[in-house]
C-alpha cells in the first residue's frame, strides 16, 4: 500500500504528450469511496428532510366542506367509503342513527393500513396488526396505534351528509 | 506523531465510520416512511434532524480523510 502522507505530484510533461493509464489508476481510492459514502448520506438526507416536509404539509390540509352522499343511501348500521380531504385520502362514515353520523379517516394511526367497521364487536378494526378503535370517538382502544383515528367533522344538511373538515 | 504506517489505518478507521453514519442513516429513511405512513410529524421531523446531523458528521469525517 503506498505512502498516503506523501503529496500528489503533477503529471510529468511526457504523460501529457503521451497518455498512458495503468490498470490501478482505475481503482477507486479510499477518499473517492468516502465521498460517494457522504455524498449518498447528503441525499438521504435531504430525502428524510422531504419526507417530513410531505408530513407536515398533508396535515395542514383540513379539507372543504362538501357534500358526500344523500342520507337515503347509507341505511342506519352501514359504512360508506369516500375521499376526504384530498383525493387519495380514504375516509370511512358509519350512520349510528337516523340523525347520527360519524367519519374517520381510514388510515390507521399505526402504519397507515386501512381499518373497517366490525358490526359484531362494534368497533374500528385494523387487520394489519390487530389494532381497534372506539366506534364513537375513534379513540384507541387496544392494539399498536399510538394515537386515535383521524376525525372528519360530518353534518346532515337538507338530506345529504356533509363532510365539514379534517381534524388529524 | 504520525508515521507512515498509522496512516493508512486512520484513513481505514474513518472510512468504516462513515459506513456506520450510511447505514444508520438507511434506517432512518425507513423510520421516516413509517412515520409518513402513519402521518406522525413530530417523528418524522426527528427523524429528518438526526440524519442531517449524521451527514453533517460524515462531511466533517471526510474532512479529515487525506487525500
Amino acid at each position: 500500500m503506498s505512502d498516503e502522507s506523501i503529496p500528489a505530484e503533477p503529471p510529468p510533461i511526457w504523460k501529457r504528450d503521451f497518455p498512458y493509464e495503468a490498470a490501478a489508476e482505475d481503482d477507486v481510492t479510499r477518499r473517492e469511496f468516502a465521498r460517494y459514502l457522504v455524498a449518498g448520506a447528503g441525499v438521504m438526507a435531504a430525502g428524510n428532510v422531504g419526507i417530513a416536509a410531505w408530513t407536515q404539509l398533508r396535515k395542514i390540509n383540513t379539507g372543504e366542506p362538501r357534500e358526500i352522499v344523500a342520507l337515503d343511501q347509507v341505511a342506519v348500521g352501514d359504512t360508506y367509503l369516500f375521499s376526504y380531504p384530498a383525493d387519495d385520502d380514504p375516509a370511512i362514515l358509519l350512520r349510528l342513527g337516523d340523525e347520527e353520523v360519524v367519519a374517520f379517516s381510514q388510515k390507521c394511526t399505526h402504519l397507515g393500513c386501512v381499518v373497517y367497521f366490525e358490526a359484531e364487536e362494534d368497533r374500528w378494526h385494523c387487520p394489519c396488526h390487530e389494532g381497534n378503535f372506539d366506534t364513537r370517538s375513534g379513540a384507541v382502544i387496544s392494539g399498536p396505534p399510538p394515537r386515535a383515528l383521524g376525525r372528519i367533522d360530518v353534518e346532515i344538511r337538507g338530506g345529504a351528509i356533509w363532510a365539514l373538515g379534517y381534524q388529524p | 506523531m504520525r508515521t507512515s504506517r498509522q496512516a493508512p489505518r486512520t484513513s481505514s478507521a474513518i472510512v468504516v465510520y462513515v459506513i456506520i453514519l450510511v447505514a444508520f442513516q438507511v434506517f432512518l429513511l425507513t423510520v421516516a416512511v413509517e412515520a409518513f405512513a402513519a402521518d406522525d410529524e413530530s417523528l418524522a421531523w426527528t427523524t429528518a434532524t438526526v440524519s442531517v446531523v449524521l451527514a453533517g458528521g460524515s462531511a466533517v469525517l471526510y474532512r479529515y480523510l487525506r487525500p
